[in-house]
Formats: C-alpha cells, sequence, structure tokens
C-alpha cells in the first residue's frame, strides 16, 4: 500500500490560485489589504512546500492543532493535513476524486471527511511524500487514528504526540516530555537540530497572534460588528498553518486595523445589520461565497465562534520556550469545549459569549464527521434556550457539498431569519 | 446466490436447560440485567454501585471499596433509540446513544457513581451528557494515554491514585493495600477462569459456542464476581461432564466495535459458522491479561500497569499491539475466517479496517467487514453476505 511520488500537482494548484487572488486582491483598491495579505500567506506557505523537495528540505506532514512551532524552528517544512484538504475543496472542487480514492482505500464514510480524502490524495500520489508523518489525538479519534494509515501509504516514519485529556501539573508535564520525545525524533530522522533561540521567537510571535487574535474578538462585539463571514477560516488558517510566524503577525495587525478602523466609523460587515449570530462549528468551506451573499442579504453577521476563535487568557514565556508551546495547547479556543471533559465552565462560556456579543441567534454547523463536536448540539441548544437564544442546526459536511444541497441550506437560513425577524 | 451449502443442516442446538443449568443462571442475570437480583439485593443491604463505561477503568478499585462494579451497556437487540437520539447527535455510535438512553429512562437509577476512561469520543461524550442530564451522584473520568511508554504508565498511575482518592472521598472509607490485594486475586481467578472457558474453543469441535459464550461474558460484568466465579466453574464442570461437540463449516473469529448481543453471534452460527474467539472488549480485550502482583510493585501500580497494558483497544498507537494480538488468536484458534463487525462511527475500527485488512490477508486469513448498529441481531443483510462468507471460506478448503 504504498504510492508513487509524483510532484505535488494540487499544492501547485493551490498555490496558482492563490497567488491570482491576492494579485486581484493587491490591484482592487476597494479590498482591504489584510485580505491581499492572506492569500500572499498561503502562497507562500504552499510554495514553500511544492519547492520543498527541490531545495533538500525535511517534510513533515501534520494533523489539525499540531504545535507546528516547533517544526518552523527546526527549519522543516510543514505540511498541514486537513487545511491541506480542504484547500483543495475551496479553490480547486476536487474532493469527489480525493474522497473516492480514500473509499477505495477501505475508508468508511463516517470517517471525517478531510482525513478520508487526505489518505485518497496520498493515495493517488497528489500531494508531496513526507519525510515523516506526526499526529495527535488533540482533537479527537481521527485525528489520533489518522496517522499509521498515511505513513504505510508514503512508506515514512511517524510520531504520535499524546495530548493529556485533562488540565492538571502531571498531564502539562507528559505533554511536555511528549514533545521532547517528539523533538528527538525529529532530530534524529531530519538530521537538523533544534534552534531553541528561533523557537523562543516563534513563542514570541505566537503570544503577539493570542493577543491580536484576542483584540480582534474584542472588535467584533461592536454594534454593527465589521468582521465578514469568511474571516474566520481566515483566523482559522492563520494559527493552523503559521503560529508565530512574521507573516502571519502582519497579516493579523492588518487586519485589527482595518476592524478599528470600521469600528471607529461606525461600519458593520453587513449593512443593515439585522441577526447577530454565533456560530457553532464549520460551516463548509465550499459555500463560503454563497454564505457571504447571504449574509448581506439578509443582514446577518457571524459575531463569535467560541468554539474556534475564542482564545482563552492567558500568555506564553519565551523563555520557556517549550513549556509555552504546551501551554497553548490548553488556550487554542477549540480546546474548551471539543476537548476534555465538558464541565460547568465550558457550558458557562458559552451563554456568557452570547450575551457579551448580544448574539439574536446562533447556526450550529453539524459536520456529520464530527461526531465529538455533534454530541453538544443538544445540551447547547437547551443552555441557550435557557437565556432565549434560538439554535438552528443545519447537517452537513466540510468538503463534500452532497451531503446537503445549497438550495436546502438557504431554506433552513430564510426560516431561520424569519423565526428571529419575529421575535 | 444460494449454494449448496444454504440449505446444508447446520446444528447449533439451542440449549437443554438440563444439560446447562448454569448457563440458564447466566441467562437470568442478562435477561433482568440492570436491576438484576443480585444488583438489587446489593443495593437492599445498603452497598453502593458503580457503572463503568469502558475498559481502561480498573475495576478492582471500586471492588475493594466494598461496591459492585457493573458495566453500563446498552440494549442488547434492535431498539429505537428516540430519547438516545434525542440527546446524542445521530454521528455518535448507537453504543453509546443506547446506553444514553437507557440512563435517560431511569433504569440504571441504583447507580451511585459512573466512572469513565477518556478512551474514545462516543464514550467520552456520553459521560459529558450523562453528568449534566442523569446526575448520577459520583463522576470521574480517568485520562488514559495513548501510549505504552514509561511517562505513560506514571500519568495513567497517577490518574488510578486520584481515582481511588476520589472514591475514597465520595465513600468516606479507605482502601488499603490488603483490600486491593484481595480485589486482584478474585478479578485474576475471574480471568483464569474465562481463560479455562476459551481453551476449549480451540478443540476441532468445541464443546461450546460463540453465542453461549458470549452470554456468559455479559453476565461477568453484572454481578459480582466472587458470584461469577462459582458459577463459571460450575458451568466449566458441567461442560466437563457433558459430551457436546459443535462441528462447523468454518471457525470464525469477530472481531472490531464493542459488541455484547449473543444473537449476533447465533446468527452467525445458525448459518454453520462457529465463532471460536473473538477480539472485543467485551470478550477476550476483557479477561485476556491479568493483574500481576510482584514484590516490588504496590498493588495500585501492578493495577494501573495491567489496565494501560492490556489487550489494547484500537484506540492505542500503534496499532500493530492490537494487530498483533488478533493474528496471534487467530493462529492459536485456528480460525479460517475474521468477521469485523464495526458500529457506524466508530472511527476508531473504522480506521484500522484498511491496515487490519492487510495483515490478515499477509497470513491467509479473509475478513468479511460488516458496518452494524449496536444490538444488531444479525438479521437481512448481514446473513446474506456471512452466508456467501462460509461459502467462500469453504471453498477455499477444498483448495
Amino acid at each position: 500500500m504504498t504510492t508513487s511520488e509524483k510532484p505535488g500537482g494540487k499544492i501547485s494548484a493551490i498555490v496558482r490560485a492563490c497567488r491570482l487572488i491576492s494579485r486581484m486582491n493587491q490591484a482592487n483598491p476597494e479590498v482591504p489589504k489584510s485580505d491581499a495579505l492572506y492569500y500572499q500567506m498561503l502562497a507562500n506557505y504552499y510554495t514553500r512546500l511544492l519547492n520543498a523537495r527541490e531545495e533538500g528540505k525535511f517534510i513533515a506532514a501534520h494533523t489539525v492543532f499540531f504545535p507546528s512551532e516547533i517544526l518552523y524552528a527546526m527549519d522543516i517544512v510543514p505540511m498541514h493535513t486537513e487545511t491541506t484538504t480542504w484547500m483543495m475543496a475551496l479553490f480547486l472542487g476536487e474532493q469527489a476524486e480525493i474522497l473516492a480514492a480514500g473509499a477505495e482505500l477501505g475508508l468508511a464514510p463516517e470517517i471525517c471527511s478531510p482525513h478520508r480524502g487526505l489518505a485518497g490524495a496520498f493515495a493517488l500520489g497528489a500531494l508531496p511524500r513526507p519525510d515523516v508523518m506526526l499526529w495527535s489525538n488533540l482533537i479527537c479519534d481521527n485525528t489520533a487514528k489518522s496517522g499509521e494509515l498515511i505513513m504505510e501509504l508514503n512508506d515514512c516514519p511517524g510520531f504520535f504526540l499524546d495530548h493529556p485529556f485533562q488540565r492538571s501539573e502531571a498531564e502539562e508535564k507528559y505533554l511536555i516530555s511528549e514533545l521532547e520525545d517528539m523533538i528527538s525524533f525529529l532530530e534524529e530522522k531530519s538530521g537538523q537540530k533544534m534552534d531553541w533561540d528561533k523557537l523562543s521567537e516563534i513563542v514570541a510571535g505566537m503570544d503577539r497572534q493570542m493577543e491580536l487574535f484576542r483584540e480582534i474578538g474584542e472588535l467584533r462585539k461592536a454594534v454593527p460588528s465589521p468582521f465578514h463571514i469568511r474571516g474566520f477560516l481566515q483566523l482559522l488558517t492563520t494559527d493552523y498553518l503559521c503560529p508565530g510566524q512574521p507573516e502571519a503577525t502582519e497579516y493579523l495587525q492588518a487586519l485589527r486595523d482595518e476592524l478599528a478602523e470600521m469600528v471607529r466609523q461606525g461600519k458593520g460587515a453587513v449593512s443593515p445589520e439585522r441577526f447577530r449570530l454565533m456560530t457553532l462549528f464549520v460551516p463548509p468551506m465550499y459555500l463560503m461565497g454563497f454564505l457571504e451573499k447571504m449574509s448581506q442579504e439578509y443582514g446577518a453577521v457571524s459575531v463569535v465562534e467560541p468554539l474556534f476563535t475564542r482564545w482563552a487568557e492567558g500568555r506564553l514565556d519565551p523563555s520557556k520556550p517549550l513549556a509555552s508551546v504546551a501551554k497553548k495547547a490548553s488556550l487554542i479556543p477549540e480546546r474548551r469545549s471539543m476537548y476534555g471533559p465538558l464541565g460547568e465552565e465550558a457550558l458557562k462560556d458559552i451563554t456568557t459569549c452570547a450575551e457579551q456579543y448580544r448574539v439574536d441567534g446562533a447556526v450550529y454547523w453539524a459536520f456529520m464527521g464530527c461526531r465529538h463536536t455533534c454530541a453538544t448540539i443538544r445540551l447547547f441548544k437547551d443552555i441557550l434556550n435557557e437565556i432565549d437564544v434560538p439554535m438552528l442546526v443545519i447537517d452537513c459536511d466540510i468538503v463534500d457539498p452532497t451531503i446537503n444541497p445549497q438550495e436546502e441550506i438557504r431554506e433552513k437560513l430564510e426560516q431561520f431569519f424569519e423565526l428571529l425577524e419575529d421575535r | 446466490m444460494v449454494g449448496e451449502h444454504s440449505v446444508m443442516p447446520v446444528t447449533v442446538p439451542r440449549l437443554d436447560k438440563a444439560e446447562l443449568p448454569t448457563l440458564e443462571r447466566f441467562r437470568e442475570v442478562n435477561a433482568t440485567f440492570p436491576k438484576t437480583a443480585e444488583v438489587l439485593a446489593h443495593k437492599r443491604q445498603g452497598g453502593k454501585v458503580f457503572g463503568w463505561l469502558c475498559t481502561y477503568v480498573p475495576e478492582e478499585i471500586i471492588h475493594a471499596a466494598g461496591a459492585l462494579p457493573v458495566r453500563i451497556t446498552g440494549y442488547s437487540q434492535e431498539t429505537e433509540l428516540e430519547d438516545g437520539n434525542a440527546y446524542l447527535y445521530i454521528n455518535n455510535c448507537s453504543f453509546s446513544r443506547s446506553c444514553l438512553q437507557m440512563g435517560l429512562r431511569g433504569e440504571y437509577d441504583f447507580l451511585d457513581g459512573v466512572v469513565a476512561g477518556s478512551t474514545c469520543d462516543g464514550a467520552r461524550r456520553l459521560f459529558d451528557l450523562w453528568h449534566y442530564y442523569i446526575k448520577t451522584p459520583f463522576h470521574h473520568v480517568l485520562t488514559v494515554p495513548r501510549k505504552y511508554t514509561e511517562k505513560a504508565h506514571a500519568l495513567y498511575y497517577q490518574q488510578v491514585v486520584q481515582f481511588k482518592q476520589h472514591l475514597e472521598e465520595f465513600l468516606g472509607i479507605q482502601i488499603t493495600d490488603d483490600e486491593l490485594r484481595h480485589s486482584i486475586e478474585v478479578y485474576n481467578e475471574s480471568r483464569a477462569l474465562l481463560r479455562s472457558l476459551y481453551e476449549l474453543r480451540k478443540q476441532d469441535t468445541p464443546p461450546i459456542t460463540g453465542a453461549e459464550t458470549m452470554e456468559v461474558l455479559d453476565a461477568s460484568f453484572r454481578m459480582p464476581k466472587e458470584l461469577f466465579n462459582q458459577w463459571l466453574n460450575d458451568l466449566l464442570d458441567e461442560l466437563e461432564a457433558q459430551d457436546r461437540a459443535h462441528k462447523a463449516r468454518a471457525r470464525l473469529m469477530v472481531v472490531g466495535s464493542v459488541m455484547n448481543n449473543p444473537e449476533f453471534i447465533r446468527s452467525i452460527e445458525a448459518q454453520g459458522g462457529l465463532v471460536v474467539t473473538d477480539e472485543l472488549c467485551t470478550s477476550t480485550r476483557y479477561w485476556s491479561d491479568p493483574v500481576v502482583l510482584d514484590g516490588d510493585k504496590s498493588p495500585l501500580e501492578a493495577i494501573s500497569r495491567r489496565y494501560l497494558n492490556n489487550f489494547p483497544c484500537a484506540r492505542m498507537v500503534p496499532s500493530d499491539g492490537r494487530f498483533g494480538r488478533i493474528l496471534e488468536l487467530a493462529r492459536d484458534y485456528r480460525v479460517d475466517g475474521v468477521v469485523s463487525q464495526i458500529i457506524r462511527y466508530c472511527v476508531t475500527y473504522a480506521h484500522d479496517l484498511p491496515l487490519l485488512r492487510d495483515k490478515l490477508k499477509a497470513q491467509g486469513i479473509p475478513m468479511l467487514a460488516l458496518d452494524v448498529e449496536y444490538g444488531t441481531s444479525g438479521s437481512g443483510q448481514i446473513q446474506t453476505r456471512v452466508q456467501a462468507f462460509l461459502e467462500m471460506l469453504e471453498a477455499r478448503k477444498k483448495g
């Protein structure tokens, strides 16, 4: 079960798409500067990956929420597996081909589609062959289980990073020891040494980015709220692909400044702003354009995404870089209610969010591949109901458009907006 | 396809009550679970009962606390899951939804506590919702590492210590090392007896079927262990005294997701396959490995080491540990074919499937992969697929 390596055909196409969008954005004075910076950042990320082999660089494929700060500090080229799959869906529309290839491997349709698609893409030889596969159990069974098949498909070694489930001193120590073991593994396989000074710099950059994420979150509390719905995915991607990287900081600063200016001028992402929404989980990637249009049409704006953009309070310490990398895992928004026991604090945060952001309603994108998240649907609905915030649930797949047609989604959203209007 | 063997008389006789009276006693426990006579008697005497959700929860600690540990399972039959579906979204496995429904309907209202491990998404979310909606007085979840390194063992040991302390605090008692040693003895005896039962299944014509064995296993985590051990001793005596011999078209092994429905196995055996072993968390993964007490280790350390090193679930990394044990069982029990039954949305097992298929293929062992729901009895399409699989295995034997 191995693949013959081909130059990353899909990666090359992603790079072309990002460059094109970036150039178009730069040429259009009405497009905010941050948009051009964002697509340039994406283009740079995938260009590094595309050229890595030719430049003799070591490539590490890794799953979501993996501390790629360590890879950057070791001059290893990261390949974020889930994001790369959804980029293929978003920019290339080739999800059918890679999902079919995943099915041919024997992966059941219940397995999260980015993971099925990723295995399929490797089986097709459409992605660069990684030198190592890195994966972890943060955030679910799919991430925990996706590594070994990819190792086999690429005939490469791998390292599994075991994230403890709860938070305690012993568990924090365990995670740090796991990171140490991973660094030893990478040093052995790549022949490259960890540059601790560089890691400290990256941690300082990540700390700055976390502050910017929080500032952006605060600005979105304004009425009207200044942030458009596709921006949500851009924030995710920024942390997933370029944590602590200067280009990510530059993008976030530009975005923060633009939003601050909009707030100062009383401008919203939609005008007039009629419905302030909480987004739970992730809307389908391939529908972002459609959702953007609906957002404008109905004056509906996503003001907060507690599962994905609400970072916990806490700072990183560059003088303790490894401990900081471990600490970041406890501060990421996803850690609050998607991993670890779902305690009172996590539930309280959902209702606090709804109140602080003056939310009119919540939309839960029930991604059928994400079991542990969907398990909270009833619970969130009940607690939001207690504070009189209605919640709409839409079944979907984040990369596969065959699950729920666009028109059906439109109908559900329209009905929900009617309900909000009546209230 | 109707092959010549589809009409072949296959004899997997239903049991004459007089033949194995102890099996009837186990059946009675299963038929009345969760509110069995044994559980109710324990409660009447003022005893505490704790439900556990996964084989990474160390039962011996609950037992040493003087409480009765029972495994939380769902309906052992095909059932509408209206309440389960209303609270846990449908992309959570039917095992979780089935257990939750029983909890929501008060069928586990006698429980004083619920203990889970962070073993899989289904189990941890079942625990979360149980905590929120059912509100059993005591709740505890253990962080269970996914590795076997010494550091992982140290973390798990710390979790086991914390669980013991939490339990002591809740019950207002101290659990002594002697009590733990005694519980280890009781549980190890149970494991040894189950091993004896399984040894019988290695015979060319085993005296017990796979479905009957599942009935024994089900009872093993639903009643006091001391009593179970007595009964299992009785059953082994009865089996020795009888001249039972089950011939089969093929010797099969069942692997995959949690499954404790004897009817599923019975439906396979009714077609002439004989399930001679299994790799399930309700069977070999539950009882195979004893707690090893040696001079250096405290009983708690011994328990901790056993539970993390136990016959691995698909959650553990690397998967080779699990695959190796499956291949070992297949060889020891001279298995002709493997039936993989994976509950929909049980993705830990679903991810392993392509890799396991390759490993088995390399050993010349065919695999039938079934997508099932928890509690399925193996009717309809499953029967058709099993029938075709058995025909294929027979054709291979004939050369």
